[in-house]
């Protein structure tokens, strides 16, 4: 029974792709979309239940749950709901403004759903070989979500996500197909099982350690690509900006996880074929150099949505972070970062394409007196922004300084105090250009509609997650996060 | 006696390339014209223009040095010792053929001879010698290291940069054991055979229009005899590099001793390996048109990568 | 088929696939790049055949022939389509010189034989010259496609990329299973028609070529 949870979860969220294509009527599809996410995010949290209580469990032979892999199912479940439930009002504006068309949208829809469908296969995986495929079906599905306006802008940004991502993972394939080559070396053979990846991590002391390193080498770069990494984050904020906005809040929330899902999995393998040094080396170069690199671009910033993608590039930094900085603190951070980040980002680009919908405007400079026009939104957006920046009682806080901690603990005085001064200066722009968004009064020229409360349901399941994570661990998460941590280093 | 005897044999080598070289161009000739839906000159045409040549007297431009007469005779005499050091016919892991030159030095005298033709050229002292000698040079700076490279990286594999002894040893061996280097050398080959014996696409070999030669600008200022020198240098230096791919390449069915039956096979493969070769050029030269001057450049980087490749592969 | 000749045909066939892709970054049209792809792609199914009858692994056979069928004929007809579709200019623009392209070709493949020797043992894994190649077609992928301006000519380059990719795999050991390889290839196949999507949308709305769209900045 539990077995078939793993292929009914992607399999479901595939068919109501489907099933919206045949669907014309807007309210019709609306309730689908919502329906539609709900049962997963339900059949997630029905394999998280199976996999605390009984373990690791499998399915079909390609598919398989453990601790680390529900951590990021019920991430892209709760994502699911939140854009979905937002989506209700946001497609009702966008229709009223013209920006989207009555007869395209069950091609949005059911998109969207197949993006959720591939996400969850590439993290249901346990096939490297069905990882890579899902992963490049979920560059596919969300290429064409974000030039479905077909602007000229929106298509730039489409056009250089699908060719970097695509060349990204095929570099992730040869990486795959490397270390497929060494466990069937090892094993002497080739198995169907050497492509699993836990048949793999049995074997994976007696793996070659030169031919890991190289294969290593190329699924960070190339899973790294599609994860946000720099020096090959490029598309990155092109893409999240251009993208409609709960697609943004699913790229920036949900696909680059998945990504840092694939590289999780190959760290482990690296980590024991190789010795931690070496992977865990390459993570913190690539963390390092994106926190680096994400915060001028961040300061000089006058695109909402783009301050948004230059920020998951340095959280994605954050998250690899912790991972090179290794061992039970910096692992256990970098999971729950993965949480923290996933559901606040989504958070605010849903408040933020309301805002910009209010203010028919991205940047930022047009926006002013938020709090005054929309005093739910300015709320949203407020608290949104001081735990984007790190701020206490908001989960962000919690993992950042598990990442610090860890660092600290493994002797990289260095780099942690380079990271610092870059959350410093972080944290004082976004504050900056959030505040004067924020306060101050309002142009004539925004819309003064009254706040659709509904809609909000959305973002304020969001919102209270945060809060929650931030004061809070409940029992549950910590023993999925300690169990998920283990798996990881071994 | 052995000397008499190997004396015979590389006057008869000499002589056979040397003879055969306008009647390879023929070939080319009649079959680009055949491609080109006319019936075209006959294949012994070039023979009747050498003779022609001979019969003329010489004109001399007033600012050219008494250096000026000798250079056809020195480019032609270069160009036929390079005749000697290739392995025809005969191919013998024995003694070499007197010790005449190996691959470097072929290659040395080829390069003489270019730098000959374009001295001389300067030296008249004409505006399209001058244009066509840059543009020989040009070329021949591009094209020389690539088949250095590309010949060297045969002779790494062969141990030995003798012709004949290569081309005895990989004789031997089981379907020559080519390799990946080999493959490029021979790409690499067979770009830069078409830039040394000036065909198109990098120059092309029937026009006298002066902006479009290379090889022929040079030649411009010499007549009679001494042209008719450097024409058949130019034939020579064709068949010759056509035999080197061959022989680099496609070492079959060369004799080991003088045995008749041998003989009489080795000469027909090796007219059957010229025939092959003379049809790929002119293949080549109808299907393609003319580079611009400084496109040549990309077209010979490519020989020049792909020798490279082979050669860094080989000691990799 | 012995082992020693499927590695020396290995050999030769990795060699012809880096003549293709040479050729690739030397082409000045777009046309001949497409050909020089489809004869890359060709080479490819080849070289699955030899590993098929060396290996006596009947999936090889199979993907041999997807891959001439998918690669070889049916995406360079799509590109081919797409030009008449849509009357690009043929010439390929360049933001690298072609000579500094191709040095820069060779040192990728000098660096790419030499790392492979670096590694032991488990380099009998992977037959032949396979890896080394495999490597360099990968880079050499990328090389194009950040030297080239064209967008179709970046599509090329993601096809010898993946070209590189499927050499090394069919060469690993027996091969990977024939369900993953043939789901790489859906996928590639899907991307190059949403990529030929994107360039024919863009096409109709802007005249430019979709890779010289260059507004999104900082």
């Amino acid at each position: 029974m539990a077995s078939s949870l793993l292929w009914l979860t992607p399999l479901l969220s595939f068919a109501v792709g489907l099933g919206m294509l045949l669907v014309r009527d807007r309210r019709v599809l609306a309730t689908l979309d919502v329906a539609g996410s709900l049962a997963v995010l339900g059949l997630t949290l029905a394999i998280t239940n199976r996999v605390v209580q009984a373990g690791p469990v499998g399915a079909l032979g390609i598919f398989r749950a453990d601790h680390v892999a529900v951590l990021f199912l019920v991430l892209i479940g709760l994502l699911a709901v939140a854009v979905s439930i937002a989506t209700v009002g946001w497609m009702r504006q966008e229709l009223a403004r013209g920006h989207m068309r009555a007869e395209r949208l069950h091609y949005y829809y059911a998109l969207v759903h197949g993006f959720i469908a591939t996400m969850l296969v590439t993290v249901l995986a346990d096939n490297l070989g069905v990882l890579w495929i899902a992963m490049e079906g979920t560059t596919i599905t969300s290429a064409l979500l974000v030039g479905f306006h077909g602007d000229k802008h929106g298509l730039e940004a489409a056009w250089k996500y699908i060719i970097v991502t695509t060349i990204g993972i095929s570099f992730g394939l040869f990486g795959t197909v490397l270390v497929y080559g060494a466990a069937a070396h090892a094993q002497g053979g080739v198995l169907a099982g050497a492509m699993n990846w836990s048949s793999i991590v049995a074997v994976a002391p007696h793996l070659d350690p030169g031919i890991i390193r190289i294969g290593f080498i190329f699924v960070i770069v190339g899973y790294g690509t599609k994860a946000g990494l720099a020096p090959v984050h490029m598309w990155l904020p092109d893409a999240h900006s251009q993208a409609p906005t709960p697609v943004s809040a699913l790229l920036s929330g949900a696909l680059i996880k998945c990504a840092l899902f694939g590289i999780i999995r190959f760290h482990t393998i690296a980590r024991a074929a190789c010795g931690p040094e070496f992977s865990q080396g390459l993570l913190l170069i690539f963390g390092l150099l994106s926190v680096v690199v994400a915060t001028p671009f961040i300061l000089a910033q006058h695109d909402l949505k783009r301050l948004l993608g230059y920020h998951s590039v340095e959280h994605v930094g954050i998250i690899a972070l912790g991972l090179g900085f290794g061992g039970r603190l910096g692992t256990y951070g970098a999971l729950l970062h993965v949480i923290n980040h996933g559901v606040t980002k989504a958070l605010v680009f849903l408040v933020a394409g309301d805002a910009i919908a209010r203010y028919d405007t991205r940047d930022m400079r047009m926006i002013r007196g938020l709090m005054g026009i929309a005093p739910l939104a300015g709320t949203l957006l407020l608290m949104g922004a001081l735990s984007l920046a790190g701020t206490p009682p908001f989960s962000i806080f919690i993992s950042e300084l598990m990442v610090i901690q860890a660092g600290l603990a493994a002797g990289r005085t260095v780099v942690v105090a380079a990271f610092l001064v870059v959350v410093v200066i972080i944290f004082a722009g976004l504050i900056h250009h959030v505040g004067q968004m924020v306060f101050g009064t309002a142009a004539a020229s925004a819309s003064r509609e009254r706040e659709a409360h509904l809609p909000m349901l959305g973002m304020l399941l969001l919102v209270a997650a945060m809060v929650l994570l931030g004061v809070y661990m409940p029992a549950g998460l910590d023993r999925v996060l300690a169990r998920a941590t283990e798996i990881i280093i071994g | 006696m052995e000397e008499a005897a190997h004396i015979e044999k590389i006057a008869a080598q000499a002589g056979l390339l040397v003879l055969l070289g306008p009647l390879v161009t023929g070939f080319v000739q009649k079959l680009k014209a055949r491609l080109q839906c006319r019936q075209g000159a006959s294949i012994w045409q070039p023979y009747r223009d050498l003779a022609k040549l001979l019969r003329k007297g010489t004109v001399q431009s007033d600012s050219a040095s008494p250096f000026f007469r000798a250079i056809p005779v020195l480019v032609l005499a270069a160009t036929v010792t390079t005749t000697v050091m290739l392995p025809v016919l005969w191919a013998s892991s024995g003694p070499a053929l007197l010790p005449l030159g190996d691959a470097i030095l072929l290659l040395a005298l080829l390069a003489l001879a270019r730098f000959l033709c374009a001295i001389g050229a300067l030296d008249a002292g004409g505006a399209f010698g001058g244009m066509g000698a840059s543009r020989e040079m040009t070329v021949g700076l591009l094209v020389e290291p690539a088949l250095m490279m590309a010949v060297f990286s045969v002779a790494v594999a062969g141990g030995t940069t003798d012709l004949v002894h290569l081309a005895a040893r990989r004789a031997t061996l089981p379907a020559l054991s080519w390799q990946a280097p080999d493959l490029l050398a021979l790409f690499a080959m067979l770009v830069l055979a078409l830039a040394e014996t000036g065909r198109i696409p990098v120059d092309n070999p029937d026009t006298h229009l002066e902006l479009t030669m290379l090889h022929e600008g040079m030649l411009l200022e010499h007549s009679g005899p001494g042209l008719a020198c450097i024409v058949l240098a130019t034939h020579t230096k064709q068949i010759v590099i056509l035999t080197l791919v061959a022989a680099l390449f496609f070492p079959l069915g060369l004799a080991d001793g003088s045995a008749p039956g041998a003989l009489v096979l080795a000469g027909l493969a090796f007219l059957a390996k010229l025939l092959a070769l003379a049809i790929f050029l002119g293949l080549v030269e109808s299907s393609y048109a003319k580079l611009r001057f400084f496109r040549v450049p990309q077209f010979l980087g490519l020989g020049l990568v792909c020798a490279f490749l082979a050669l860094a592969l080989r000691i990799l | 088929m012995s082992v020693e000749l499927a590695t020396r045909l290995i050999d030769v066939l990795g060699a012809l696939l880096l003549f293709s892709t040479l050729l690739i970054l030397a082409s000045g049209q777009l046309f001949r790049a497409i050909y020089a792809v489809a004869m890359q792609s060709v080479f490819l199914g080849i070289a699955g055949a030899v590993l098929g009858a060396a290996t006596g692994n009947p999936d090889l056979w199979v993907i041999a022939g997807i891959t001439i069928v998918v690669k070889a004929i049916l995406l360079p007809w799509l590109l081919i389509w797409v030009v008449r579709r849509i009357q690009i200019p043929r010439e390929i623009e360049s933001v690298i010189p072609i000579n500094a392209t191709l040095a820069l070709a060779a040192g990728i493949v000098v660096l790419a034989f030499r790392l492979s020797a670096s590694l032991g043992p488990v380099r009998q894994a992977i037959t032949g010259n396979a890896l080394p190649v495999g490597i360099a077609l990968i880079l050499l992928g990328v090389l194009v496609m950040a030297a080239r301006r064209t967008a179709l000519v970046q599509m090329v380059g993601l096809f010898a990329s993946e070209n590189g990719i499927f050499f090394t795999a069919m060469a690993v050991t027996q091969g990977m299973p024939l369900i993953i390889e043939i789901g790489i290839l859906l996928d590639v196949v899907l991307g190059a028609l949403v990529m030929g999507i994107l360039v024919l949308r863009v096409r109709s709305s802007v005249d430019t070529d979709i890779a010289d769209l260059e507004n999104l900045k900082g």
